[in-house]
C-alpha cells in the first residue's frame, strides 16, 4: 500500500481507487488538477481510463494486424493460429445469429468488441495497487504533484461507466441507423408506435417501445460496467485486509485474493462474451423485416 | 460515478478502432482462412476424382486383362488343336510312307526272288542241258538248245 500513509483510513483507501484521474475545463482554463474537478462541467475527460482503453485497443489491432508478419494459407503458426480462432468463433457467432441479413460491417464489430473489452476487463487482474502507486510515484518524481497519494489513477476501463456506455452509445446509434436503412424511416416509427396494441393507442405504444429501445444501450453498458465494478470492488476490499498489521488477515486475504483473481478470470471472459453477442443481436433485430 | 465527455471519446475509439478492424485486421484473414477452406475442399474432390479414375482404371484394365486371358486361351486352344493336327498328319504321312517304303521293299524283295528264280532256272537249265549233253554226247543246235532251255524254264 504504498501510496496509503500511515494517517489514510479505510474510506480514503477505497475512495482513492475509485477515482479517476481528470482533466477537464473549468471557468480558469484546462486543468487536470484534481481539487479542481467540482468545477468541471460535462467536457471532462477520464485520462486513465481513455488511455487504457486507447491503449488496449492498439494492442487487439497490433495483435491482430502485426503480430502475423506473413499471413500463411498453408500451416498457420503462433498467433495467426490465435487470431484465427478468434475469429472463426466470433463468425461462427454471427452467422448463427444472423440467419437472413447479410452485413459485413458485424463480424469485425463483433471481434473488436469481444477482444477490446476482454483486454479492458483482463486489466482488473493486475493487482489493484500495482499501477496506481507506479503512477503515483511517477506524477511525484515528475512533480505534477506535490504527494503521490494526490494523484488519481484508475486502470480497468471497462469499471468506468463513460466507456461501458460509450461504447453501448456507439452500438445504439448502429441499431437505429440499421433500423432505418432496412425498414425505411416509416417501418422504424411503425415499429415504435403500432405495436403491441395497435394504432388507436400510438401513444402508449411510444412509451413502451421507446423504452424497449432505450433499454438496450443502457442495459449492455450498465451490465458490463457493474459487473467489473464490483468484482474491482471485492479486489479492493481484499487488498485492504493486507493494510491491517495481522499476519493471518494478510495470510487469508491472500488466499482470497487468489480465488477471487481465479473466479474472475471466468467472469471478465463471460461478460466480454455476453457484450458481443447482445451486440450482435441488437443488431440483427434492426435487421429484421417481419411484420408484426 | 460522472458520466462526461470520455462518453463520448469512447464511442470515437470504438467507431475508429471497429473501422480500423473492418477495414485492415477482418478482411485478409476471412480471406485467407476461406482460401484454405476452398483449397481443402479442392483437395478433397480432386482426391475423390482420382479415387473415381482409379476405379475405372481398375475396371478397364480388369476388363484387358480378361480379353487377353480369353484370347490366351484361344491362341492356347488353336495351338493344341493344330499341334494335334499336325501330329495326325504326320502320323498318317508316316503310315502312308511306311506303307509305301514296306510295299516298295516287298516288291523289291519279290523282284529280287523272281530274278534270283529265274537265274537259277537259267542256270538249272544251262546245267541240265550241259549235263544232258555231255551225257548223250551229243551237240544240241543252238535253236535246240533255247528251245530246250525255254522248255525247262516253264517246266521248273
Amino acid at each position: 500500500m504504498a501510496s496509503a500513509s500511515g494517517e489514510q483510513t479505510s474510506a480514503e483507501y477505497i475512495q482513492h481507487h475509485l477515482t479517476n484521474l481528470v482533466c477537464g475545463k473549468t471557468p480558469d482554463g484546462w486543468t487536470c488538477d484534481h481539487n479542481a474537478v467540482d468545477q468541471m462541467g460535462f467536457l471532462a475527460f477520464h485520462v486513465d481510463s481513455l488511455g487504457w482503453s486507447i491503449f488496449l485497443g492498439l494492442v487487439f489491432v497490433g495483435l491482430f494486424r502485426l503480430g502475423i508478419p506473413k499471413l500463411s494459407t498453408e500451416a498457420p503458426t503462433g498467433i495467426q493460429n490465435f487470431v484465427e480462432m478468434c475469429i472463426e468463433f466470433v463468425n461462427d457467432n454471427v452467422q448463427s445469429i444472423f440467419t437472413s441479413a447479410k452485413n459485413n460491417l458485424i463480424g469485425p464489430m463483433a471481434l473488436t468488441v469481444l477482444v477490446w473489452v476482454f483486454l479492458m476487463n483482463l486489466m482488473d487482474l493486475v493487482p489493484v495497487d500495482y499501477l496506481p502507486t507506479l503512477a503515483g510515484q511517477v506524477a511525484e518524481a515528475t512533480g505534477m504533484v506535490e504527494d503521490s497519494k494526490d494523484s488519481y489513477f484508475k486502470v480497468v476501463p471497462t469499471t468506468d461507466p463513460n466507456i461501458t456506455l460509450g461504447m453501448a452509445l456507439a452500438v445504439f446509434v448502429l441499431i437505429i441507423f440499421y433500423s432505418i436503412k432496412i425498414k425505411g424511416l416509416k417501418g422504424f416509427l411503425a415499429e415504435l408506435t403500432l405495436h403491441p396494441f395497435g394504432k388507436w393507442m400510438m401513444p402508449v405504444n411510444l412509451v413502451l417501445e421507446g423504452v424497449n429501445l432505450i433499454a438496450k444501450p443502457i442495459s449492455l453498458g450498465l451490465r458490463l460496467f457493474g459487473n467489473l465494478y464490483a468484482g474491482e470492488m471485492i479486489f479492493i476490499l481484499i487488498a485492504l485486509m493486507l493494510t491491517f498489521s495481522s499476519i493471518s488477515i494478510g495470510l487469508l486475504g491472500v488466499g482470497l485474493h487468489l480465488i477471487w483473481a481465479l473466479f474472475h478470470i471466468l467472469i471478465l471472459a463471460l461478460q466480454a462474451f455476453i457484450f458481443m453477442v447482445l451486440t450482435i443481436v441488437y443488431l440483427a433485430m434492426a435487421h429484421e423485416t417481419e411484420d408484426h | 460515478m460522472n458520466i462526461n465527455a470520455t462518453l463520448l471519446g469512447q464511442t470515437l475509439a470504438f467507431v475508429i478502432f471497429v473501422a480500423i478492424c473492418w477495414k485492415y485486421v477482418w478482411p485478409p484473414i476471412i480471406a485467407i482462412m476461406e482460401e484454405r477452406e476452398k483449397r481443402i475442399a479442392d483437395g478433397l474432390e480432386a482426391a475423390k476424382k482420382a479415387d473415381d479414375s482409379l476405379e475405372e482404371a481398375q475396371l478397364a484394365f480388369d476388363q484387358e486383362m480378361n480379353k487377353a486371358k480369353a484370347e490366351a486361351a484361344e491362341i492356347l486352344e488353336k495351338a493344341n488343336s493344330r499341334a494335334s493336327q499336325i501330329v495326325n498328319d504326320a502320323t498318317e504321312k508316316a503310315e502312308v510312307e511306311a506303307e509305301k517304303i514296306l510295299s516298295s521293299a516287298s516288291k523289291t524283295i519279290e523282284n529280287d526272288v523272281n530274278k534270283a528264280k529265274e537265274e537259277l532256272r537259267q542256270k538249272m537249265s544251262e546245267l541240265i542241258i550241259d549235263t544232258s549233253e555231255k551225257i548223250l554226247g551229243d551237240e544240241i543246235s543252238p535253236e535246240k538248245h533255247q528251245e530246250l532251255l525255254k522248255k525247262a524254264a516253264a517246266e521248273l
